[in-house]
């Protein structure tokens, strides 16, 4: 197998107003496993749209074997055998047809010139005969609206190497994946190294991924690559984050202390969600951050979508200062001053097509309104207010969110809830592919949050998150708890004792 | 390793799947529960040949009109204005026959050619001027109403009346040949090939695939390097052939073209398209399910007319029958 080695010289990317990429050198070559990591914002998915052909505005030049070549279109970049797996594999997906199809689907594509005629039974067994390849187990006939995420997934790494296949770019796989599904694409992507003549470029913020499977990483920073180097036993985490950030990082962000009154918010027996809530009983205290620790599929989302009444209570109750409230839907929990900042902020959490300003005030727009008639003035003091105080990063309060960074978004989701001035705040994953600096600006907040005297529901599958925070932690497994564990007293694998389902005490 | 997947979510609880099973099949389940009731009802005056065929002619034109809507949908499309056009098809088919004595053959040949060159106009609209295809087709309704009657001259085409210029037509009575395409047997086989084509077009062409991958997503058919507004146009272009079809058939079978004589079949055809959207778990507009819808509502208004329910009930059951279909397709699904 020849090797191929992929790169680019003096490549840059302006869009309006901002230099997305300035003068990158970047080369790969098949048989290895590159990490790209960097901020959110610094330039990965453009320089890797850039490759995928995706990007057809660049200036400088691309190069595979020292020869350049034009990726101006994505078909360009697919005859020279470079895909690409987005992080939002929905994108790149056709819910409503078969396995089969979306795997073969460039394929079909790409042989448009013999018999206009579909040949179903040997497209399915091509497609039966790559998942094979690949040891994925997913039938063939199912239509991809029903397949889990994970299967999503793998479905389009199939469809990549069902073609000719060189360079695979990963962008962000493992972001909403479980620990097992996480090991099972890891297999994958060793699997794929050592069987075919590849190169994977891995995108992705859990750094101890990188450090896990890959042999060399590129660090990006504001558009520049900044640095290249090997992964060696002696390469930390630390090490890595600090090249991203460009200055030292406190690993762990300093929990505040924060008086703890008497308990405000309790859920008592709580069942729903299809059975992916069972018997769930828990309190928070006010000024107090409770984590909610479990694997992804713990029910850690579904609790939170049925506390806020977005999910169908099948039993229990929750109770507010001692009184019981009645939610049924999500606007009586906020009528009950209830605040979730759902997992999936772009579907869920901030209205992507309006403006910043409307977004910080979506949530509380009574506030600002005369005889129902919206104040802007009022709406906008409001905005530039949350602006100011949460470091959002926009161009004006103007701007539409859908132009904002992950983590910016983030801290709109957030701050139109901070706004609406609620008693408890339920964060689902709230730190979901956003960088590290951002990630520290989310804690703040909630840490200014529980200042205030109101208490905090944090679910997060990463428990060292929720160890630096929080103040007590639960174990969910299986939509139960498991354990109720001090966090000052405990440990990560005493969480990951309990949330692997062991119900045994740990030692 | 393979067990680490997660099972599919379809295989799991076993009265889900039962449950997925009926509503799947909901719309096959209700005709053949109609044949029934109206079998024990009615006994032979239901179940006869003569009656089946009553059925068949009854559905044909609005499966060939919701063919035509079929091709349309499956690229998530929409088309407002099919049947109105489906008039100007009639008016020229008619007019071609009877006001200048053109051969049959030479009448569909010009029918057809008129109504994709006026397709044209749709496309325009919905890829040049990227206006969305309901508003679209939503304005060309009324471009094609007044059009399709200043050719015309605001009266019908039929025997015995005059050009609207007022000289003379060059035909003054129908052929066989004529009103043969709007009888059994030509009626029910056009309509069955109708349906074929389509069939094997979307489910066995790539063509068909490619414009069902950007119905389910566009964006992911894009990035695949499928020419959406390519295919778009020929799906288009499709639905203009089967919409001349359609108005030929409609003026063969009126002998005549009445002034806005398509135009009531635009609802049934949609709601022919609807009902047979989840036929068989498909999950998108296709051919089979199509059939399958126009024939239930055909074979209802058919069974109640013959239990003497009034005529203008009627509407009622349809829209009724088309709200359950809507219900076993949107009720069931999770809020997203």
């Amino acid at each position: 197998m020849d090797k191929l080695t992929l790169g680019t010289r003096n490549v840059s990317i302006e869009f309006p107003g901002v230099k997305a990429l300035t003068d990158v050198n970047f080369e790969v070559s098949t048989g290895e496993i590159r990490a790209l990591v960097g901020a959110n914002g610094a330039g990965k998915s453009t320089l890797m749209k850039v490759l995928a052909g995706a990007n057809p505005d660049y200036t400088g030049e691309v190069y595979l074997n020292g020869e350049v070549v034009e990726l101006r279109n994505t078909m360009a970049a697919k005859k020279l055998g470079i895909q690409i797996v987005y992080q939002e594999v929905d994108m790149a997906l056709v819910p409503t047809l078969s396995v089969a199809e979306n795997v073969m689907l460039n394929d079909m594509v790409m042989s448009s010139g013999r018999s206009p005629l579909l040949h179903w039974a040997s497209l399915r067994a091509r497609a039966r005969e790559v998942l094979e390849r690949l040891h994925i187990n997913v039938n063939v006939r199912a239509l991809v609206q029903d397949l889990s995420l994970a299967q999503k997934q793998m479905v389009l790494i199939a469809r990549a190497i069902a073609n000719e296949c060189n360079f695979l770019i990963l962008d962000e796989p493992t972001a909403p994946l479980s620990d097992t599904e996480t090991a099972e694409l890891f297999r994958l992507v060793k699997h794929l190294q050592e069987t075919e003549n590849i190169a994977i470029i891995f995108i992705s913020h859990r750094i101890n991924e990188i450090i896990q499977i890959c042999e060399k990483y590129t660090v990006m920073r504001n558009g520049e690559i900044v640095d290249t180097s090997p992964i060696t036993p002696d390469t930390t985490t630390r090490e890595i984050v600090e090249k991203m950030l460009g200055r030292s990082f406190e690993e762990n962000f300093p929990k505040e202390h924060v008086p703890i009154g008497e308990k405000a918010f309790e859920v008592k027996n709580l069942c729903g969600a299809d059975g992916k809530v069972n018997d769930v009983s828990f309190y928070v205290r006010k000024g107090e951050i409770v984590g909610i620790a479990g694997l992804v599929g713990a029910g850690k989302s579904e609790l939170c979508k049925t506390i806020f009444g977005a999910y169908e209570k099948t039993g229990g109750s929750v109770h507010l200062n001692q009184n019981e409230l009645k939610i049924s839907n999500p606007s009586h929990a906020v009528k009950n001053r209830i605040a979730l900042v759902p997992e999936e902020r772009r579907k869920e959490g901030v209205l992507v097509n309006e403006t910043v300003s409307f977004n910080l005030s979506a949530a509380s727009l009574g506030k600002f309104c005369t005889a129902s008639f919206i104040s802007k003035a009022k709406t906008d003091a409001n905005a530039r207010q949350y602006v100011d105080s949460l470091g959002i990063i926009t161009p004006s309060i103007k701007q539409h969110v859908r132009n904002l960074s992950g983590g910016n978004q983030q801290k709109v989701a957030v701050g139109k809830w901070m706004a609406a001035d609620c008693d408890v705040y339920i964060f689902d994953e709230p730190t979901k592919g956003v960088d590290v600096g951002a990630k520290q600006d989310i804690f703040r907040l909630i840490n200014d949050i529980t200042k205030r005297g109101n208490s905090v529901i944090y679910a997060s599958c990463e428990n060292s998150e929720l160890l630096s925070i929080t103040d007590r932690i639960y174990v969910l497994y299986d939509g139960r708890v498991m354990a109720e564990l001090v966090t000052a007293a405990t440990n990560e694998d005493e969480i990951m004792h309990y949330a692997v389902g062991s119900t045994t005490k740990y030692a | 390793m393979q067990a680490t997947l997660k099972p599919n979510p379809l295989a799991t609880p076993k009265n889900k799947t039962f449950l997925r099973f009926l509503l799947d099949w909901a719309a096959v389940i209700t005709l053949i529960l109609c044949f029934v009731v109206f079998s024990l009802i009615k006994g032979e005056r239901f179940l006869s040949v003569n009656n089946m065929i009553n059925i068949l002619r009854a559905m044909s034109i609005t499966t060939v009109f919701a063919i035509a809507a079929t091709v349309t949908m499956a690229p998530d499309g929409f088309d407002m204005s099919a049947c109105t056009l489906a008039s100007c098809s009639a008016y020229v088919f008619v007019s071609m026959y009877l006001w200048y004595g053109l051969p049959l053959w030479a009448c569909i040949l010009v029918c057809v050619a008129v109504t994709l060159v006026m397709y044209q106009l749709t496309m325009f609209l919905i890829l040049v001027c990227k206006i969305p295809d309901m508003l679209a087709t939503c304005a060309l309704m009324f471009v094609h109403q007044g059009l399709g009657q200043w050719y015309i001259g605001g009266g019908a085409v039929s025997t015995g009346m005059r050009l609207p210029s007022g000289a003379q037509p060059v035909r003054t009575k129908l052929e066989e040949s004529f009103s043969a395409i709007g009888r059994e047997p030509w009626l029910i086989i056009i309509m069955l090939v109708c349906v074929l084509i389509a069939f094997v077009f979307l489910e066995y062409t790539k063509h068909g695939r490619f414009i069902y991958a950007m119905g389910g997503n566009k964006q992911a058919a894009k990035l695949s390097g499928i020419n959406v507004k390519a295919y778009r146009y020929l799906a288009g272009m499709i639905t203009a052939v089967f919409i001349a079809i359609g108005g030929i058939l409609v003026s063969s079978r009126g002998s005549s073209a009445q002034v806005m004589c398509c135009d009531n079949y635009l609802m049934q055809s949609l709601a022919a398209v609807f009902v047979g959207r989840s036929v068989g778990g498909a999950e998108k507009p296709n051919a089979i399910g199509t059939l399958i819808g126009a024939m239930l509502v055909s074979t209802l208004e058919n069974g109640l007319t013959i239990c003497a329910v009034p005529y203008y009930v009627l509407p009622a059951v349809k829209g009724a029958v088309l709200a359950l279909a809507l219900v076993a397709a949107y009720a069931t699904k999770k809020e997203q």
